[in-house]
């Protein structure tokens, strides 16, 4: 058994991870970083690299304006001092990622630039943007790494947490290349594997490797989740061809001034969508799809021709196709070139791009459990019902910077576990090249994924959870009979393996959660209770496991 | 009408030489290579090994060679008769799968990144050149790597044009502090033939941005 001892361990290698990992090797302590994947990748190397930074006083912005914001943006779900702490060190990040190696843009005197329009539901701009979108990004997170002294574990899959006595001591992995585990015995463990985008596959655009791992991993570990159900759907997905489906097209804002969405009929479905949040574009376009009104591709149409028919269209296609670019070219390769002139509607679908739920973690991202943290997007409890365009990126930075901080501090204060707790871990993970069990767990993955969609998406209702709470119990059980070759060497199979105990986790914790939720707030639309539940105080839906089942347990928020 | 293409196999674990195998795919509008792969791994044969990530040309992850040129396996249409192989002259874990560890060890090695900056709480004044934006759009995806009659990974991981755009963004960084022309020769830059048969399949113009800038 391969083993290795390290003060903090970082699980995940995005932004969150990679700012956790550096600080704790600012503050002294050995760093060791896991990542499914090359260091630096993530959702965060594919993002458009929009970050809001801190709120500029010239045009009368102000920390409490921001937080305002987000918390009207998030329904009220957002844990207040969670907000607060991101808005308070937004300059920080910024400086900090910069000091990584990153540039963000920048005005023609080499002042960092805030955007002319904010995202949808900022009322004053503070998003700065990256010349070189998500990828710069990567470039960056690549070089913080390779400068920082941290120990990488790179294309590694964390597969369990190791605990001990209720607290969390290490973690367990597979190498996937080599096909070895290994076992990482570590003080403080920080979760910044991401979210779950990939839950929803293909109707998502995130990357494959965040399919739940953060939010399974902290739940076998005994953490708390809070707000699971609040995922967060693009309303703009592609819906055709079949290789480009869940790719993202856009915003609310992209519909412009006088962009408006159709049904197969022809028949107006929505106008004046510009102001709109992402969640109630989604809600409207599922309602009408419900009604029979989808194209035979499955969507809506987007029609952007009012806005150049108008006074003043010129102006609009100019500023598409400086601000749209990824989008237009997505719709280009989809759709063709005439409909990235935006002279033919586009067929639109939701997309999965965010989850706003995850780990229960006070402002320094320590969660209810002893040694375990949680930073980026693994976290919950920033966003609320739904995440403002642009907040993410601060999230990760802020945070991860906070969880590196206090982990390593905290590491100083406790003792490495003995080796044989990772004994039993190590040994399932052995155990699932030449598994011979009849299921092949690529197949699973599929079928959980297309029941997320299908149950548990922009739309859900009572019936539909009930059924995917029950068929997800079915999934459990074929997942105990594993048909696993017995290649060591990059082994899909066993990654799949590995990823499908961490998605029936996550699901499972977000159909409780949308179970429980009677109401309509955020990004969980439930057509059984249309209505946002006003008439009582708001309430988070934490989520913990209790004899390998999730448990829900409303708790108020508290301001 | 069904389309075949020819895969091929390789074990590194086993060795041997590798193997073509041809598989028949359903029909599919406008079927990518990617997704391809992921029929036969779901369908027909369970131990394809192949790497990918977004599915839309953004993370470079899917780098493969298909008739001879490197190509993203996400944003490339299957043909009939379509030979897809590994990108090459670089190391094999399995079938599709480059072993890509040595290019992480190089941006440590050869210090790609900038000097540590000291943590004022606030942003710099920061004049970025338009080369450095363009160069910063590598995806790391190593094909160029692979169509360079002078890259031989066993000799010297790090002599390739992949590193010499990672040396060329540094050049062009205002922070930088380390004289990366010189890191170029050091590092045998002196035998690029200047013979342009490095291609960047996302658009970078290797030439113009990294060689030249590196040799001058
Ligand atoms: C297309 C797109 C565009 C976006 N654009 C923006 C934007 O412009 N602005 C904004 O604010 N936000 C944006 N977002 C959201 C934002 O990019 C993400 O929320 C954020 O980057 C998440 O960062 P993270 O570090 O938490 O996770 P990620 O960057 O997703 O990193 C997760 C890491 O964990 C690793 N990992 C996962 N599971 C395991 C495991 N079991 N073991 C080991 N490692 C594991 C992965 O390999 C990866 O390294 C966008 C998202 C998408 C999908
Ligand atoms: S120009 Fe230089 S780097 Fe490019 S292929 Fe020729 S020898 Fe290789
Ligand atoms: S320069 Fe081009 S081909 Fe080479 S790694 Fe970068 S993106 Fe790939
Ligand atoms: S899968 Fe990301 S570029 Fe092809």
């Amino acid at each position: 058994m391969l083993v290795k001892k390290t003060d903090v361990l970082v699980i995940g290698a995005g932004g969150a991870g990679i700012a956790a990992a550096v600080e704790a090797a600012r503050g002294g302590a050995s760093v060791i970083i896991v990542s499914k994947e090359p260091i630096g990748y993530g959702d965060t190397r594919i993002s458009l690299g929009v970050m809001s930074t801190s709120p500029d006083p010239e045009i009368g912005d102000t920390e409490e304006q921001f937080v305002e914001d987000m918390i009207r943006g998030g329904e009220g779900l957002n844990d207040p001092a969670l907000v607060r702490a991101l808005v308070s060190d937004a300059l920080e990040a910024t400086a900090m990622f910069e000091g990584f190696g990153h540039i963000f843009g920048r005005d023609d005197e080499g002042r960092l630039a805030r955007l002319i329009f904010p995202p949808g539901g900022h009322s004053a701009s503070r998003a700065i943007s990256s010349p070189g979108v998500g990828i710069s990004m990567g470039h960056t997170m690549r070089a913080a790494a390779a400068r920082a002294s941290i120990d990488v574990l790179e294309e590694t899959i964390c597969s369990e947490l190791l605990v001990r006595d209720g607290e969390v001591v290490g973690a367990v992995g597979l190498q996937v290349a080599s096909g070895e585990p290994i076992a990482v015995l570590a003080k403080s463990s920080v979760i910044g594997a991401g979210g779950a985008g990939s839950l929803y596959y293909p109707h998502t655009d995130c990357m494959p490797s965040v399919v739940g791992d953060s939010y399974g991993l902290a739940l076998n570990a005994g953490a708390e989740l809070g707000d699971m159900e609040q995922v967060q759907f693009l309303p703009f997905g592609i819906t055709h061809p079949p290789s480009m489906l869940g790719a993202p097209c856009g915003e609310p804002a992209m519909a412009g001034p006088l962009g408006k969405l159709m049904n197969s009929r022809g028949e107006l479905v929505l106008e004046n969508i510009m102001p709109m949040t992402r969640a109630q574009v989604a809600r409207i376009i599922m309602e009408e799809i419900r009604r029979g009104g989808a194209t035979e591709r499955g969507g809506l149409l987007l029609d952007l021709r009012p806005n150049i028919e108008a006074d003043g269209g010129e102006l609009f296609v100019g500023l598409m196709k400086k601000m749209g670019g990824p989008f237009l070219d997505i719709i280009r390769r989809a759709y063709g070139e005439k409909a990235a002139n935006l002279q033919e509607p586009w067929d639109v679908l939701p997309t999965v791009h965010y989850v706003m739920g995850g780990v229960k973690t006070d402002e320094w991202c320590r969660s209810h459990v002893p040694a375990l943290y949680a930073c980026g997007q693994a976290q919950g409890g920033v966003m609320g019902g739904n995440r403002l365009g642009s907040t993410s990126l601060t999230e990760i930075f802020v945070f991860g910077k906070r969880a590196g901080k206090t982990a390593a501090l905290e590491a100083a204060q406790r003792n490495y576990a003995d080796a044989p707790v990772a004994v039993e871990a190590v040994r399932r993970l052995e155990a699932l090249f030449g598994a011979g069990g009849s299921e092949r767990p690529v197949r699973l993955k599929r079928a959980l994924q297309r029941l997320m969609w299908e149950k548990v998406g922009p739309l859900r209702d009572a019936a539909s959870l009930e059924q995917a709470f029950r068929e997800i119990a079915g999934i459990k059980e074929h997942a105990k009979d594993l048909r696993i070759s017995g290649m060591k060497r990059y082994n899909c199979e066993a990654l799949d393996a590995i990823e499908l105990s961490h998605m029936l986790a996550s699901a499972e914790s977000i159909v409780v959660s949308a179970l429980a939720r009677t109401e309509s707030r955020g990004a969980h639309v439930r057509s059984d209770f249309p209505e946002r539940d006003d008439a009582h105080p708001i309430r988070n839906m934490v989520v913990r496991l209790k004899d390998g089942n999730c448990e829900v347990r409303p708790v108020e928020v508290h301001a | 009408m069904s389309v075949t293409v020819a895969i091929r196999r390789y074990n590194s674990e086993t060795g041997g030489e590798p193997e073509w195998v041809n598989y028949t795919l359903p029909e599919r509008d406008r079927m990518s290579v990617l997704e391809a792969f992921m029929h036969i791994y779901e369908n027909v044969d369970p131990t394809l090994a192949f790497r990918f990530g977004c599915r839309f040309n953004k993370c470079g992850l899917c780098a493969v060679e298909v008739d001879g040129r490197p190509r993203m396996a996400c944003f490339t249409e299957v043909k009939d008769g379509m030979k897809i192989a590994v990108l090459g002259r670089m190391p094999v874990i399995r079938d599709l799968v480059v072993d890509r560890a040595a290019f992480f060890t190089a941006l440590r090695e050869l210090q790609l990144y900038i000097p540590e900056q000291e943590d004022a709480g606030h942003t710099q004044i920061i004049k970025e050149p338009e080369t450095h934006k363009k160069l910063l759009l590598c995806v790391e995806c190593l094909a160029c790597n692979s169509t360079c009659p002078n890259f031989e990974f066993k000799k010297n991981p790090f002599v390739g044009p992949y590193v010499f755009v990672k040396l060329a963004q540094l050049h062009f960084d205002p922070r930088n502090t380390i004289d990366r022309r010189r890191q170029a020769k050091d590092l045998g830059i002196t035998a690029c033939t200047q013979c342009r048969k490095c291609y960047c399949i996302h658009g970078i113009n290797l030439h113009r941005d990294a060689i030249q800038i590196l040799s001058a």
